[in-house]
C-alpha cells in the first residue's frame, strides 16, 4: 500500500508550490474539458 | 417562430435555456418549466453540509433572472407527455401542474416545437427502507436543504464529542445501485477535516460504506491515471488517502434498511450485516420520475419514451460487460421516436452501467449506476441547444453537434477539506468518461496523458474558483458564455 510521505505532504500543503500547481492544473483541465468532444460511431469497426 | 420548452432548471436545463436565449432572436420563445424556484450549484452542497458555506451562497432565484433575460418561467412540475398532442390539441405538449402562486394546483398543456427534458433524477430515498433525510440520524447532501439539515446533525455530534462522547460516522451510498460516490467521497473527507479542526478527531470512528467493488470505482469502473511521475489506479489513490486519514471502509455493500443509528446491508458474499452510527450521510438511489406518455388517441406509449429515464440515441440491446463498447452511448441525446425531444444531463436512460455489474451470492445486484455529473450535464445540454438552434435557423433537422461520454473528458475536483490555506482537494481528470477499451487497451480504456490525479491545496483553490465562476456564468453576467461548461 502506498503511503503519503512527509515530503509528499509538504508539497501538498505548501502554498507557494501549490500556487504553481494551481496554474498548471487549471491549464491542463481547461485543455481536457474545453478541448472538444464528439461522437464515437463513425469510428465503429 | 419556434417554441422551445425546457423541463428542469438544474445545471442541464439552465445551461440549455441560457444558450438558446443567447443565440435565438426574441421572436422564438424559450420556456423553462421547473418546480424549483432557485438555481443551485450542487457541487458546493458539500461545504453547506459541513457548515463552512451558507446555502444562500450556492443558490439564487430563477424568476428575476429569467424575466430580465426574456426567458419565460413556469414554476410547475411536468406530469405527462403528449408528443403527438391530442384530439383537441394538434401540437405536442407536456401536461404540467403549477406548484406555487395563485395558479398552484392548476394544470396546463404547455405546447412546444422542441422539448428538452432536463428533469434530472428522482432522489429515490423510498428504495431503501428507513432512509429519509434527517430521520434515523441519516442525512443527505443532494440538495441545499438536505445539506443544511446534514450540518445541523453533524454539529450536534461534534458538540457531543466535545462533551466527551465518542461517535461513529458512516458515509457513502445508501442503496445497492446508488451513484454519485464522488459526492460522498468529498463529504467524508470534509467531515474528517472538520473534526480535526474542532479537535475531536480522536473521538470519532469514520467509516466509508459503498456499493463499489473497489475503492475509487466512482461508478466509472475505476481509473488508471498519471500521478506525478507514477501511473496508479484510483483505488490506490483513495486507499492512500483513507489510510492517511484513518478512515475505515466497507465495500460491495447494498444498504437495504436504515433504523435509528443502524444501517443494515448485504455484501457480495451474501451476508446480512449491520453497522451502527451516530451520524450518517448516505446517497440514495436515483430513478426516473415515473412520467407517463400518451399518443394522440390517449393510448399509453410510456415504453416508447421511457426506460425508467428517457430513451435517447443509445444502443439498449442487452449484452454482457465484455461486449460493451463506447458506441453504445448516446451522441445527440435525441429521442428516436420523437425527433423534437432531447434529453441531456442525468434524465437520459444510459445503455448500461460503466462499472462491471456484480451480484451477491443471493443474486442481489450490487454495483454503482453510471455517474453523469455537472460537467457532462452541462456539455450535453449545450450541444442539444446548439443542434436545436441550427435546426431552427436552417429549417431542417441538424445533428452536427455530438458529445458521447465515450469521447468526452471530465474533471472531478473533489474537495478534501475547506480552508484557503489549510484546505485540500483531489483533482482527477478522466478521458474519456466511459472507458474505450479498443482505443486505449493498455490503460483500462483511458488516455493516460489526459487522465491524471493530483492532491493538495491547489485542488481546494480550483474547486473554489469553479464555485464562483459557475455561479457567475449561471447568473448570465457579462461574457458568461466564455466560461466553458
Amino acid at each position: 500500500m502506498k503511503r503519503i510521505s512527509p515530503r509528499m505532504r509538504f508539497r501538498m500543503n505548501n502554498p507557494f508550490l501549490q500556487f504553481f500547481k494551481f496554474i498548471i492544473l487549471s491549464v491542463k483541465i481547461m485543455v481536457i474539458v474545453a478541448g472538444g468532444h464528439g461522437g464515437t460511431r463513425e469510428s465503429k469497426s | 417562430m419556434s417554441k422551445i420548452v425546457i423541463l428542469g432548471a438544474g445545471i442541464s436545463g439552465h445551461v440549455a435555456a441560457t444558450h438558446l436565449r443567447r443565440k435565438l432572436s426574441k421572436k422564438h420563445e424559450v420556456v423553462v418549466v421547473s418546480p424549483n424556484s432557485n438555481y443551485q450549484w450542487v457541487p458546493s452542497n458539500i461545504w453547506v453540509g459541513i457548515g463552512r458555506m451558507k446555502s444562500e451562497k450556492i443558490i439564487f432565484p430563477l424568476a428575476p433572472l429569467y424575466k430580465k433575460k426574456g426567458i419565460k418561467y413556469k414554476q410547475a412540475k411536468a406530469i405527462s407527455f403528449f408528443p403527438e398532442g391530442d384530439k383537441n390539441e394538434d401540437k405536442p405538449y407536456v401536461l404540467a401542474e403549477y406548484v406555487m402562486g395563485e395558479n398552484a394546483g392548476q394544470q396546463e398543456k404547455i405546447t412546444y416545437d422542441y422539448l428538452i427534458n432536463a428533469t434530472g433524477p428522482k432522489l429515490n430515498f423510498a428504495a431503501t427502507e428507513g432512509l429519509i433525510p434527517g430521520k434515523n440520524k441519516a442525512y443527505s447532501v443532494c440538495t441545499y436543504t438536505h445539506a443544511d439539515h446534514a450540518w445541523q446533525g453533524l454539529e450536534k455530534v461534534i458538540q457531543d464529542m466535545k462533551a466527551g462522547k465518542k461517535a461513529k460516522i458512516l458515509i457513502g451510498t445508501g442503496h445497492a445501485k446508488s451513484t454519485c460516490q464522488g459526492a460522498a467521497f468529498e463529504y467524508i473527507l470534509n467531515v474528517e477535516k472538520e473534526l480535526v479542526r474542532h479537535n475531536v478527531r480522536d473521538m470519532a470512528e469514520i467509516t466509508w460504506i459503498s456499493n463499489e467493488y473497489s475503492l475509487g470505482d466512482f461508478g466509472m469502473d475505476g481509473v488508471l491515471m498519471s500521478y506525478g511521475d507514477m501511473i496508479m489506479k484510483s483505488s490506490d489513490l483513495v486507499e492512500m488517502i483513507f489510510e492517511d486519514r484513518d478512515i475505515k471502509w466497507i465495500l460491495g455493500a447494498a444498504v437495504n434498511k436504515i433504523e435509528d443509528g443502524i444501517a443494515h446491508y448485504e455484501n457480495l458474499e451474501g451476508e446480512q450485516k449491520s453497522e451502527n452510527y451516530d451520524f450518517a450521510m448516505l446517497i440514495p438511489a436515483f430513478s426516473g420520475h415515473g412520467f407517463k406518455a400518451y399518443d394522440k388517441n390517449k393510448n399509453d406509449i410510456t415504453e416508447k419514451l421511457f426506460k425508467g429515464f428517457m430513451i435517447v440515441d443509445a444502443d439498449y440491446t442487452p449484452k454482457p460487460y465484455e461486449q460493451w463498447t463506447v458506441q453504445d452511448w448516446p451522441e445527440t441525446y435525441q429521442n428516436p421516436s420523437y425527433k423534437n425531444i432531447f434529453v441531456p444531463g442525468i434524465a437520459f436512460a444510459p445503455p448500461h452501467t460503466i462499472s462491471k455489474p456484480r451480484k451477491s451470492k443471493n443474486g442481489t445486484d450490487i454495483f454503482p449506476a453510471p455517474p453523469r455529473t455537472g460537467m457532462p450535464s452541462g456539455i450535453t445540454a449545450k450541444l442539444v441547444a446548439e443542434n436545436i438552434i441550427d435546426a431552427i435557423k436552417s429549417g431542417k433537422e441538424s445533428l452536427n453537434h455530438k458529445g458521447s461520454m465515450g469521447n468526452m473528458g471530465a474533471a472531478c475536483i473533489a474537495s478534501a477539506g475547506f480552508g484557503f490555506w489549510k484546505g485540500s482537494g483531489i483533482s482527477i481528470t478522466t478521458y474519456p468518461i466511459v472507458p474505450d477499451f479498443v482505443k486505449y487497451p493498455d490503460s483500462h480504456g483511458r488516455h493516460l496523458g489526459k487522465t491524471f490525479g493530483a492532491v493538495g491545496l491547489a485542488g481546494h483553490w480550483l474547486k473554489l474558483m469553479l464555485h464562483y465562476a459557475f455561479i457567475y456564468k449561471a447568473k448570465m453576467k457579462p461574457f458568461w458564455w466564455l466560461i466553458p461548461e
